[in-house]
């Protein structure tokens, strides 16, 4: 084995995006946890979370850059640290957007829920599902449970349209709803955004192991 | 082995072996090469890339007790047949190595004049031309035009390489081998050769051998990777690169072994 300093970097690249993957993870966990329970401190740790994920996001592209231009990486080096890079990203804009989820929080925790949160919270569980997935295969450098994330992804997509009728019903019952029912129509569009991003990055980590490309919608 | 696509066979490698003595350096290798495209052959040392080539021009068989079999066939013509003469054959397949080598006694006008002199041609005004042609393609007129009469040997090594590729030019061939031709020079100089590679490829099928990987991915359409003398991999560059399908090929790249 050559090259023991590349591959220590490269350890360390690893380590610090599933660094990564906890910080998106906890906030997805977090966010609606504090929307569920209206807990207003919860929700401001977000907020810590979230410089905490940009710091690690740039400390990862610039250790990616760096590798790059210095170990000139190529095959499933090279498939790797890019790799590791847009995974980053990705989770990075996950945190991003459970921040929004964590305002809302603070803008609904005054006054009662308007209804008990069930389908919100079983997507937020699922895409953690699928964030653990994503870590494994990179772990493990194995693809098999990629496949899973379609399915995953699927049942976030369903969760949402029923989440999108039932508050709809509400809107058009009482208008007086409709400024909670829009919060959380928004909350459900932000976890359904979360789980394509969840999903395509594990297209990106299948193509990272593999070199094939893979369509995830 | 894969053929190349998307364009004409150059050169079609069926079954070479190459002895140096008793010591076996290629085990049968069969590769179709690119016409008008650049092959580049990595590999670690020993690996007979070098034997490879020379094997394609028939400069292998020039060292004592060396030895070949199987077949190459130029445009479909066997390279090794009886009635073949290996002078022609080196004039069809020029060849640039890794010193640059001009004759140091020779001008440089003398040096791209000398392959065809050697063939017979004594008119002025076709030497002149062909002389400016070959040192225009190969980057060289500019930086001597105003001095064609100094010594080869005085120009730097990043243009005395350049002059070796016009005098390799000069008698017109139809593939050019390159052993490591930029082992010997600074980045620069190297960057000025690369750029001529590329630039060759409109006219010529170019195989280059190289033992900087970066340089294959940068200059090469197809790349090799020879292995204790047998062909591992031989795909597109980038696909070679990017994901490369034997484990071998990856452990030598990624600079794993080697």
């Amino acid at each position: 084995m050559v090259r023991n300093r590349f591959q220590k970097e490269m350890e360390e690249l690893r380590k610090d995006v599933r660094k990564m993957a906890e910080h998106a993870k906890n906030g997805v966990e977090t966010s609606v946890l504090s929307l569920k329970n209206q807990d207003v401190e919860m929700a401001e740790s977000i907020f810590a979370r979230e410089d905490e994920s940009d710091i690690l996001n740039l400390g990862i592209d610039d250790r990616g850059m760096k590798l790059t231009a210095l170990q000139q990486p190529v095959a499933r080096d090279l498939r790797f640290i890019s790799t590791m890079m847009k995974v980053s990203d990705n989770y990075e804009r996950v945190c991003d957007l459970t921040v929004k989820i964590a305002e809302i929080t603070l803008k609904t925790a005054k006054k009662p829920l308007l209804k008990p949160l069930v389908d919100i919270p079983r997507m937020a569980q699922t895409i953690i599902e699928m964030i653990d997935i994503n870590t494994m295969a990179i772990e493990k450098w194995k693809v098999d449970e990629i496949g899973v994330l379609n399915e995953k992804d699927d049942l976030i997509d369903a969760l949402y349209d029923q989440v999108y009728r039932e508050l709809l019903t509400f809107m058009i019952k009482d208008p007086r709803t409709i400024d909670d029912a829009t919060h959380l129509l928004f909350v459900a569009r932000y976890l359904e955004r979360i789980g394509d991003i969840v999903a395509k990055t594990g297209a990106r980590i299948h193509y990272m192991i593999t070199g094939e490309r893979i369509w995830i919608k | 082995m894969q053929e190349a696509k998307e364009t004409s066979v150059k050169i079609s490698v069926e079954g070479l072996n190459a002895w140096f003595n008793t010591n076996q350096v290629l085990k049968d290798i069969s590769m179709d090469i690119a016409e008008k495209r650049i092959t580049a052959i990595i590999g670690p040392s020993g690996c007979g890339k070098s034997t490879f080539v020379r094997c394609l021009n028939r400069m292998h068989e020039v060292v004592p007790k060396a030895r070949v079999t199987g077949r190459v066939l130029l445009d479909g013509e066997d390279i090794y047949s009886a009635d073949v003469d290996p002078v022609d054959i080196r004039r069809r397949v020029g060849m640039v190595f890794q010193k640059p080598n001009p004759f140091p006694t020779m001008s440089v006008y003398d040096n791209v004049a000398a392959g065809l002199r050697l063939m017979g041609v004594r008119d002025r005004a076709r030497l002149d031309r062909v002389v400016k042609k070959s040192l225009e393609m190969s980057a060289l007129w500019d930086e001597v035009k105003g001095e064609l009469n100094k010594s080869g040997a005085s120009l730097s090594g990043g243009q005395q390489q350049r002059l070796c590729i016009a005098r390799a030019l000069a008698v017109e061939p139809e593939v050019i081998l390159m052993d490591e031709p930029c082992s010997a020079l600074d980045p620069i100089a190297t960057a000025k050769i690369e750029d001529l590679i590329a630039e060759l490829k409109k006219d010529y099928t170019v195989i280059i051998v190289t033992h900087n990987m970066q340089q294959a991915a940068r200059v090469s359409d197809y790349t090799a990777f020879f292995f204790l003398g047998e062909l591992i991999e031989y795909e597109a560059t980038r696909e070679l690169f990017e994901s490369p399908a034997d484990k071998r090929t990856e452990d030598y790249i990624t600079g794993r072994f080697g």
